[in-house]
């Protein structure tokens, strides 16, 4: 990097028009379409590569669902040289083992009939299989045993590691899928041909196993943990029309029901180069990266029919939407409002403003935090996607506050913002944030490697270096505007979530600390009949013959006396408020 | 400026044709790539002031870090006021100072957009500042006060141990978080120092005076380690720690070594009940420390074993082949006081469980019996070796690893570690590594911890005939839930779900 750009900053300090930290990315189109995009970087011995996608669960239709996904973890099972040691009895077999799974769809349609009509409650369990599913099934596995003996096993990755490659991944989201590792320099051409490689003649050979690898993935993100499931759920009611609607992993019914076939037209459509960006970034001179990137991805077809656009439109909302749920969590509220795309002129305001209520010095931590002490965290996001986005406000309930307290605690404070200038040092604080992000964002490759994926797979890389300008333009009147406009009671969707009752992490009453085992059942069945007793009188005549006892009880059973003329001096002091 | 040529690239741009692409990645061919880490006695100061300092410029940003280590720790928390240190290290740069409200800190840090954070972990604390260089004076004077004269402003306090308790409520919540807590239960046992727990009670034991004692007790430059990278020259960088660390106003002391009194649970399969429809395993045994003279060779075994991701066995069997887990490895940590156990671990669905861990338990087995293939070992240490350099991509990553080779003392006794560590790795056999399995991984001896719908789970999958009772020659042991406020153990049934009316 060259340090003669930055000086002018260091002198002139804090004016806007300096801000910007460009990210110097050359951009390149390949005869098929490929766009290229290299940022040089001379830090480390090593080049962080990878490619984007344009294609999320999105581009998806119900019965399909977690296809995006699916697919991207197919894209690492190798090509016709390597991942097998005989090319074709491997396609043999593949075709073979899909005229079985044809089979055993006709029969899961049979199971899938059997739990509409209450015969079976749950398909995915062993005991649901007819037999001659259990037949079919049983051929398929001896097909796969056949196949396995001619795998070589993840051979994909195994010559990348061999070579010292490593952090190679891929992720998948609504709107993209992108993937990525780390080469050292020396082998940036291993790098053209693996990726080249399995652009141009993948084979998704172990399919039907992955499919059971990416359901765990599903157990594991979403239905075994504490708020997941709901949040799925949440998720649907939040976007009506648009497919944001489902989540990139994909419906629970739609991952087991996929199809080979239909991965295969899926690559077939998406995968085409026009529709792919390849990134690198460090150590190489462009010039020479270009004419080995060239040389081995110019050989993919161009494809013949461009991806077809997301179309739906997300309705506009009508009315608030409510979503109470109980669940292993403490009590907290979760509040979307539908804001505005990727690009959108409005975003930056919506930045802006989501640092202002974010962080331990902004509007949210001060205002529901410290003061009024109702939540114990909170947190404030705008997210921007590349179809349609929103704006996150939440938080967790204090002790003894409810989420409801949360949520009106919030919305005083998005009151404040919409009939209050935000003060000009507020503003400067955050603007001067973003702008020291945007010298923070450069400390290495592989962080501005996914910027620059990122901003692509949404729309344009340009906006990883235009958006520090814009962000420094945004006055107050526009936060105060973009409020006013999004705030609204009608375009918010509310999750509440409270504490499920009757579970091991039921939180205890901290008196009873000092009690056995023993004691606490019963103390605590005394307590729970305090609260069916009403009548003044008799409790005050109960709390003076306890207080008699211990004056005079043995010290052990003093904690539970003095403990339960607390809870009954507590109860009168409540009825006698009423 | 002239432009950078590599060899490597030069030669690359020549044009290649599609008929030369090979078809087999092995036919290709690299120019070498040589890297030697980088030398400690390129950075190290040791200041006047009392700690040794790693200073690392590098001028392609206005960015500066600084970052102390501390010796201090959890293990230092009395009994009854667990939680101590860890409020002491939160507090620290989220309490203000004699002069400064922490609010107006706060304010002020977020203005000038810098970052400043403190915390104490089990065995070692950390202070980090990372600010624009144009406010360097202001942020070390900052720094200064905020070590030597915090104010743990009571509110604050208050405010830290109500989130703390708060949090604590969740223990229960979720399945990998009782996972970690049992785990470290069996792998260390009950009267470990790193098993104790904090409780409502012992927060609530905890004084602002016992954060002023236990921060000037530990928190003195003889105590601390120094990595600093970023915009500046070293020389001046130098004086200015000179002075950050000068005139201490309190003494302190030298802490204690850390307690070695680990005692693993016996062999046996041990279940939590926990209502969720995937089950997390952990599979353990005795570890080691990482000065074993094994241990570069335990790598390169786990690496083949399960440390590897998709080039490892038991990722192959787990995930790939069979379909049973998204993640599914094992880790052969070296401990820097004391052994840390060897883990192998997955999630599967509550029905396929006990089969994925008996074949778990079957690669441990098979890697004590067999030697590896040369393929194998040739894999695992290309990728210690080859990725070598992503260890010091950074000039902060430099710093960092110097000062905490530094602070364990591992510089002291062996400055060449890093020089040499390529080289152990290199000499690594097939023999070696089948020896140091068969020493190691007693598959008869395993811990297991298991985390999900116990009835589920017990019932097992009808096409495997691999009953989990039947994985160790041990007994099944059903764990408690634990009150996530006391940590007392909660009836066996606590984890089942209520009845539905």
């Amino acid at each position: 990097m060259n340090r003669s750009l930055l000086l002018p900053w260091v002198a002139v300090a804090f004016t806007a028009a300096a801000w910007a930290q460009q990210i110097p990315v050359v951009e390149k189109t390949l005869s098929n379409g490929f766009k290229l995009l290299l940022v040089e970087r001379h830090d480390s011995p090593s080049v962080t590569g990878g490619f984007v996608v344009k294609v999320g669960s999105a581009n998806e239709r119900p019965g399909i669902t977690g296809i995006a996904h699916l697919f991207e973890h197919m894209m690492f099972k190798g090509t016709p040289t390597l991942g097998t040691k005989d090319a074709q009895r491997d396609l043999e077999l593949i075709n073979e083992q899909e005229r079985l799974r044809t089979g055993m769809r006709a029969e899961e349609a049979k199971m899938r009939a059997a739990l509409r009509r209450g015969l079976v409650d749950d398909i995915t369990s062993p005991e649901s299989k007819t037999d001659r599913y259990k037949e079919l099934e049983a051929e398929f596995k001896q097909r796969v045993d056949e196949q396995r003996a001619l795998l070589v096993k993840n051979e994909f990755d195994r010559v990348y590691t061999t070579a010292g490659a490593s952090g190679m991944n891929a992720f998948t989201s609504d709107d993209m899928t992108g993937y990525f590792i780390n080469v050292p320099a020396n082998k940036l051409e291993l790098w053209c041909w693996m990726e080249s490689e399995r652009l141009l003649r993948p084979v998704f050979r172990e399919f039907y196993s992955e499919r059971d690898v990416v359901f765990e993935e599903r157990r594991m993100r979403v239905e075994s943990t504490p708020i997941g499931k709901f949040q799925e759920q949440f998720n649907a009611l939040l976007w009506d029309s648009h497919p944001y609607h489902w989540t990139p992993i994909g419906w629970a019914s739609d991952i087991p029901a996929i199809t080979k076939k239909q991965a295969d037209d899926f690559y077939a459509l998406y995968y085409q180069p026009q529709n792919i960006t390849l990134i690198l970034v460090g150590d190489f001179q462009p010039a020479a990266a270009e004419a080995l990137v060239t040389s081995y991805f110019a050989r993919i077809p161009a494809g013949n029919q461009p991806p077809p656009e997301v179309t739906t439109q997300e309705i506009p909302s009508l009315g608030e939407k409510r979503y109470y749920a109980e669940a292993e969590t403490n009590p907290q509220v979760d509040i979307y409002w539908k804001t505005v795309p990727f690009g959108h002129r409005d975003g930056y305001a919506l930045d802006v403003l989501q640092q202002i209520l974010s962080t331990r010095t902004g509007r949210l931590y001060k205002g529901l935090v410290l003061g009024p002490q109702v939540a114990t965290e909170s947190y404030a996001q705008q997210d921007s996607r590349k179809w349609a986005g929103t704006f996150n406000i939440g938080g967790e309930a204090r002790d003894g506050k409810t989420p409801e307290e949360v949520e009106q605690a919030i919305y005083a404070e998005l009151e404040r913002i919409k009939t209050e200038p935000v003060p000009a040092e507020e503003l400067q604080k955050v603007k001067n944030q973003f702008a020291a992000g945007e010298y923070r964002k450069l400390s290495a490759n592989f962080p501005i490697f996914l910027q620059v994926l990122q901003n692509e797979g949404l729309g344009d890389w340009r906006e990883v270096n235009d958006a520090g300008p814009r962000l420094q333009a945004v006055t107050a009147t526009e936060v105060q505007r973009v409020a006013q406009k999004y705030f609204v009671r009608e375009n918010r969707t509310v999750g509440i979530y409270t504490r499920k009752a009757g579970l091991g992490a039921k939180a205890e009453d901290p008196d009873f600390a000092g009690l056995s085992a023993e004691q606490k059942p019963v103390v605590r069945r005394i307590i729970d009949s305090l609260k069916g007793e009403s009548d003044v009188a008799k409790l005050k005549q109960a709390l003076e013959q306890m207080q008699a006892q211990a004056a005079g009880g043995e010290p052990k059973r003093q904690q539970i006396q003095k403990l339960l003329a607390q809870k009954v001096a507590a109860r009168i002091a409540e009825l006698e408020k009423k | 400026m002239k432009p950078i040529f590599p060899t490597a690239i030069l030669l690359a741009a020549w044009p290649i044709f599609a008929a030369d692409i090979p078809d087999r990645p092995e036919k290709l061919t690299f120019p070498p790539l040589t890297f030697e880490p980088p030398n400690p006695a390129d950075y190290r100061v040791q200041l006047k002031a009392g700690p040794v300092a790693y200073v690392v410029a590098d001028k392609t940003l206005p960015l500066v870090n600084v970052s102390l280590l501390v010796r201090t720790g959890n293990y230092l928390d009395p009994q009854g006021r667990e939680g101590l240190a860890e409020f002491t290290g939160y507090l620290l740069a989220r309490g203000g100072t004699a002069s400064k409200q922490a609010e107006e800190l706060e304010e002020r840090l977020a203005f000038l957009a810098a970052g400043l954070s403190s915390s104490v972990g089990d065995d070692s604390g950390s202070v980090n500042l990372n600010l624009l260089s144009k406010d360097l004076p202001e942020g070390l004077a900052i720094l200064r006060e905020v070590l030597t004269a915090p104010r743990f402003q009571s509110d604050k306090l208050d405010l830290y141990r109500q989130q703390s308790v708060q949090g604590m409520k969740q223990r229960n919540d979720d399945s990998s978080a009782i996972d970690a807590r049992e785990r470290e239960l069996l792998a260390y046992g009950t009267n470990f120092w790193a098993c104790r727990f904090t409780t409502q009670k012992s927060v609530a034991a905890i004084t602002q005076d016992d954060l002023r004692e236990f921060h000037r007790k530990w928190f003195v430059p003889g105590n601390f380690v120094v990595a600093v990278n970023g915009d500046f020259d070293r020389a001046a960088m130098v004086a200015k720690l000179e002075e950050l660390f000068a005139n201490w106003p309190f003494k302190g002391e030298t802490p204690p070594p850390i307690p070695t009194n680990t005692a693993m649970a016996k062999p046996g399969v041990y279940m939590v009940n926990k209502d969720v429809n995937q089950g997390r395993v952990v599979i353990m045994l005795p570890g080691v420390k990482r000065d074993d003279p094994d241990f570069p060779a335990l790598q390169v075994m786990n690496d083949i074993l399960g440390g590897g991701g998709f080039t490892s066995r038991i990722m192959n069997r787990v995930r790939s082949d069979e379909g049973l887990a998204y993640g599914a490895g094992s880790s052969f940590p070296g401990g820097i006081e004391y052994a840390r156990p060897f883990q192998a671990g997955f999630a599967s669905k509550s029905r396929t469980v006990a089969y994925a861990a008996s074949i778990v338990v079957e690669e441990l087995k098979r890697i004590s019996e067999k030697p590896v293939s040369d393929e194998e070992l040739n894999t695992a240490k290309r990728s210690f070796i080859d990725t070598f350099p992503e260890n010091f991509n950074t000039k902060g990553k430099v710093a960092a690893i110097l000062a905490r080779e530094e602070f364990t003392g591992r510089f002291a006794r062996e400055p060449n570690f890093w020089k040499t560590w390529r080289g152990k790795i290199e000499a690594v056999d097939q023999a070696t590594v089948q020896r140091v399995a068969r020493e190691r991984l007693h598959p008869d001896q395993v811990v297991v911890l298991v985390v999900g719908q116990k009835d589920e789970i017990l019932k097992g999958h009808p096409d495997h005939n691999t009953p989990l009772e039947k994985l160790v020659n041990g007994p099944l042991v059903e764990l408690p839930l634990r009150d996530p406020l006391t940590m007392a153990p909660l009836p066996l049934d606590a984890g089942k779900p209520p009845a539905t009316n």
